[in-house]
């Protein structure tokens, strides 16, 4: 990461603060679809915003590009005020000098590629490029996405992974501090779209720029993301890497939209110890649980669950002697491939475990269940993330 | 950092002046000045007509009312113009949704032949088909009635005259419908286009027959579409004034669009009076029809589209497929070419008659009737003119207003798309009555000027361009200028590099319609256009008066190929430039 020599190293690329856009609905429900979100991306850092279809991930990138407009907050582009509501300042977006790539490429049907990625160099208040000066750096940016070839072309004669290829040429040709990408891998093929994941991170890592990219889905976050913004109705849920998501995740919603989590809502009934290494044990169905605080705070008879995951289950024929055991019957074993999943019904429920060997436990029979109290999650139980995604809040309050 | 693209210069705090949110920028001012003068020339004279209805001489007065209630024979001409009105609008729906369905649903389905040949009417002057029609099927000088009659002897059923007659009830409505199958054609094929296949599929798999699939499903779910269609159909033939002025005079068929022409340009002095005093009629009845539609449909809810381009699974016709496509294009044939060979064939004759001298063809009556007229030929010059320079203002001034209401999603901007569409929504007459009371006297005196001609067929065509525009509009997307401006273009740039280039097939399409809209009007020409000021719809009534037919047919024929010479220059563009991913159509036409 290098800072630029026009900012200072401290000055982050984008600041949101305290953003909000509400919008009604036709049945006049209000709908939050930004709500209060604060946000810092840092110099070349590449930040994923993630979270399900109408969580509102792709109209915060469109209020930072200055599409939409917000109702209230303050939006800043390397330290440059594009957006605030106290302020009344409301930059354009063809003023903001920042890229964006567009989940339908966007590109000009008649214009050829050259004429495309020339585009930007050409429309640039403020600056005129000689003819030559563009000709080599469109070609420099067509070479970099590997399309050199293409110049020629109109983008109904390539395919979507050279469209695609040409639109990331059109956004870095500036080679601005900021490129905003809308779900741009979602109409791709999935071998394309590893592929240009993979040369996405590598461009991203050489050049420099950073990097605000929505997506809903997780994998594509989790290899694309220095830190991942989880989106819930509007808010950001947690902001952090990819291992702090996955790992400590911040809520039961985080948790489950996040990979596979098993799950068992009970009651706080022992607390042992405070700080990092205290222990929390929690009376579910399937029986007492004891996992870690990792700083909580919880007091006994609180409403909790205490979540944890596939691969960090282990299945036993006979008692094991660790802390959280229970016994159970194996219902299935699904081979996948690289693991087999157990589903093994307890006292509670289902629950899911992994193991690396198939013949572990035949169907049927009897066995143990166990997991290690690191491994252990323990958090409120917060609104529930089953529910519909714009169901009003009065009704998921009282869900659990 | 091993980046092998410059940065750019960093913007100087001098070029940041902070923006004022929610200001108007210079290309939005212009645009809400063309809107608001474009939708001026229409309410204005709306509202012209309304208050002399109740306001005349500086008093309150009900006596435009009375003397138009006094009017003889008032009531047998509402029910005349009713019984029209309704009977062509009924068979047109028939028509229309017949061919439809067949072509939608069914593999009678031609490609483009079936797609688009339907709609020629829509394209084609209702006066040349008028006439045309005439040439056939008069009942001693028809051509069509001369073949039949030449069939019949060889049966040895001898006749005089007929078998059929134009100049009757039967001849008016077949007309009248054949030229407003397009209007339900369009929207049923819309409709059914985009019906979810599944609901069909899903009544199929139930159990349910094809004819009752047909009659519970398919029908009901289009419902909107195909009333749609009927009140566009409707509102065709209230405001329609060339075919019946044509067809039905010489029958006695008297309507109210008829009679107000008469009253203002064909009497003196003119009855301003009684010609407004029907254009309430004229706008009660528009009105009453339309909430008429509104209270059936919203008895019921209609579903609309899913997935989109999922055409579906034809019906498979069987024996009955070969049948259907004569059908089909046995209705073309008779609605669209038979009319139009009529017309050409009379006029390259010389003269009206059965017997066509077949190897005495010749332009010479053509170029007497029409290129050596004075008056006819400056008729010509006008209404090229006017059709050229009208459809180019039309259709810009249409564009401008469809972007800010697409870019815009404001209050203002609705009611702004609103009030650009609701002249289709009035009778063409109402509004040229309109803009006659408006401008023709004090203060303006545009009576007999090209300028109230022009003022005249903008404000009828508007909604035309309109909707044009806004397909055009919509062909652009959202992201393509949106990518520009986050590229770091001006809106100007914007709309010069972007909207500009992919919306010019769509306006030229849009352009095509409006002119040969402007060149075939019969409406505004007969009210606003004078000696002074003549136009070839304006001629074309005169020589009809006068009751020159070969000169009408000539007329007629010149309207047609020049009609017909726009169409195929621009269509052909249109689908070359569909090569490069932008599309549009003349009128659904593509």
């Amino acid at each position: 990461m290098q800072p630029d020599a026009a900012s200072a190293p401290s000055t982050p690329v984008v600041e949101v603060n305290n953003l909000l856009k509400r919008f009604r609905r036709e049945d006049g429900a209000l709908v939050h679809a930004i709500d209060d979100v604060t946000l810092t991306v840092d110099p070349g850092d590449f930040v994923v915003l993630l979270g399900p279809s109408g969580c509102g991930k792709t109209t915060l990138l469109r209020a930072i590009a200055g599409l939409e407009t917000p109702d209230s907050g303050q939006v800043r582009i390397s330290g440059r005020t594009v957006y605030s509501s106290a302020e009344r300042v409301e930059l354009p977006p063809e003023r903001r000098d920042i890229s964006m790539i567009f989940q339908s490429y966007a590109l000009w049907p008649h214009m050829t590629a050259f004429k495309n990625v020339a585009y930007p160099l050409q429309s640039r208040r403020g600056r005129k490029l000689g003819k030559d000066e563009i000709a080599r750096r469109v070609r420099q940016a067509l070479e970099l996405v590997g399309v050199g070839e293409l110049e020629r072309q109109y983008p109904g004669q390539m395919s979507g992974g050279q469209q695609q290829r040409i639109a990331l040429a059109r956004a870095l040709v500036n080679n601005d501090d900021l490129v905003l990408f809308d779900e741009p891998l979602s109409n791709v093929d999935a071998k394309v779209r590893e592929q240009l994941r993979f040369e996405l991170v590598s461009m991203q890592r050489e050049l420099g720029f950073s990097a605000l990219f929505v997506t809903h889905d997780q994998v594509e976050a989790m290899e694309l993301a220095h830190r991942i913004a989880v989106l819930d109705r509007g808010r950001v849920v947690q902001f952090g890497t990819p291992q702090e998501i996955y790992r400590r995740p911040a809520t039961r919603y985080v948790a489950t939209f996040i990979g596979a989590m098993n799950e068992a809502p009970g009651r706080v009934v022992a607390v042992d110890g405070s700080g990092h290494d205290g222990t929390v044990t929690v009376e579910t169905e399937h029986g007492r649980v004891t996992g870690r605080t990792h700083g909580a705070r919880h007091a006994v008879g609180d409403r909790v669950a205490a979540l944890w995951r596939p691969e960090h289950g282990a299945l036993h024929r006979s008692e094991p002697t660790a802390p959280n055991r229970w016994p159970g019957a194996v219902k299935a074993g699904l081979f996948v491939g690289s693991h087999t999943e157990y589903v093994v019904t307890l006292a509670g429920g289902d629950v899911r475990l992994w193991s690396p060997r198939p013949d572990l436990v035949a169907v049927d029979a009897s066995a143990w269940v166990s997991v290690d109290v690191d491994d252990v999650l323990v958090l409120p139980e917060d609104q529930s993330s089953e529910q519909p995604q714009d169901a009003p809040a009065g009704e998921l309050a009282t869900a659990s | 950092m091993t980046a092998t693209l410059e940065r750019p210069a960093p913007p100087t705090p001098a070029e940041q002046p902070r923006r004022r949110r929610r200001l108007p920028g210079p290309f939005d001012s212009v645009t809400l000045v063309i809107a608001a003068v474009l939708i001026g020339i229409v309410v204005l004279p709306l509202g012209r007509v309304l208050v002399r209805m109740f306001w005349v001489d500086g008093a309150l007065t009900i006596d435009p009312i009375r003397r138009t209630l006094e009017l003889p024979g008032l009531g047998g001409m509402l029910r005349d113009t009713l019984i029209l009105v309704v009977a062509s609008s009924v068979l047109a729906f028939v028509i229309g949704t017949t061919l439809a369905w067949l072509n939608e649903r069914t593999n009678a389905r031609m490609g483009l032949l079936t797609d688009a040949l339907p709609l020629l009417p829509f394209l084609l002057p209702p006066v040349a088909g008028a006439v045309g029609w005439t040439m056939l099927l008069s009942p001693r000088a028809g051509l069509a009635n001369s073949w039949l009659r030449d069939l019949l002897g060889l049966v040895g059923i001898d006749l005089r005259e007929g078998p059929f007659d134009i100049n009757s009830w039967y001849g008016l409505i077949l007309v009248m419908a054949f030229y407003a199958v397009p209007f339900v054609f369009m929207n049923a094929s819309a409709g059914l286009r985009n019906l979810d296949p599944a609901l069909e599929e899903a009544s199929r798999l139930a159990g349910a027959s094809t004819w009752r699939t047909l009659r519970k499903v398919t029908l009901p779910a289009t419902a909107p579409s195909l009333g749609a269609g009927f009140l566009l159909a409707i509102w065709f033939g209230i405001g329609m004034f060339s075919i019946p002025a044509i067809i039905g005079g010489p029958a006695g068929i008297d309507v109210v669009a008829v009679r107000i022409v008469e009253l203002l340009t064909f009497t003196f002095p003119p009855q301003t009076d009684v010609a407004i005093g029907l254009s309430g009629f004229v706008v009660v009845f528009v009105g009453l029809a339309y909430w008429l539609q509104m209270r059936i449909l919203r008895r019921g809810r209609y579903a609309t589209l899913g997935g989109k381009g999922a055409r579906a699974r034809t019906l498979d016709l069987g024996r009955a497929k070969w049948p259907a496509r004569v059908l089909v294009l046995g209705y073309v044939f008779v609605s669209t070419v038979l009319p139009v060979v009529a017309l050409v064939l009379v006029s390259l004759n010389g003269f009206w008659t059965p017997d066509i001298r077949w190897d005495n063809l010749s332009f010479t009556a053509v170029t007497t009737a029409v290129f050596d007229d004075r008056t006819t030929l400056t008729a010509l010059g006008n209404s090229l003119g006017l059709g050229l320079v009208g459809g180019l203002i039309g259709i810009l001034g249409a564009a401008m207003i469809s972007l800010y209401v697409a870019r815009r999603r404001t209050a203002l901007a609705r009611g702004i798309d609103i009030a650009v569409k609701m002249p289709a929504a009035v009778s063409n007459m109402v509004i040229a009555v309109g803009i006659l009371l408006l401008l023709a006297g004090a203060p303006l005196y545009l009576s007999g000027s090209l300028l109230i001609l022009l003022i005249g067929y903008l404000a009828l065509y508007l909604p035309q361009a309109s909707i044009a525009a806004d397909a055009a509009v919509s062909g652009v997307g959202k992201e393509l200028p949106e990518a520009s401006a986050v590229s770091g273009a001006r809106p100007a740039r914007t709309f010069g590099r972007v909207y500009l280039p992919l919306m010019v097939p769509g306006l030229v399409a849009g352009w095509a319609l409006l002119f040969i809209r402007i060149v075939g009007d019969l409406t505004a020409s007969a009210i606003l256009a004078g000696t002074a000021n003549p136009v070839v719809g304006f001629r074309i009534l005169e020589v009809f008066t006068s009751g020159s037919f070969a000169l009408l047919a000539s007329l007629s024929t010149v309207l047609v190929v020049i009609t017909a010479t726009v169409l195929v220059v621009v269509l052909a563009y249109t689908r070359r430039m569909s090569k490069l991913g932008v599309s549009a159509s003349v009128g659904g036409v593509k």
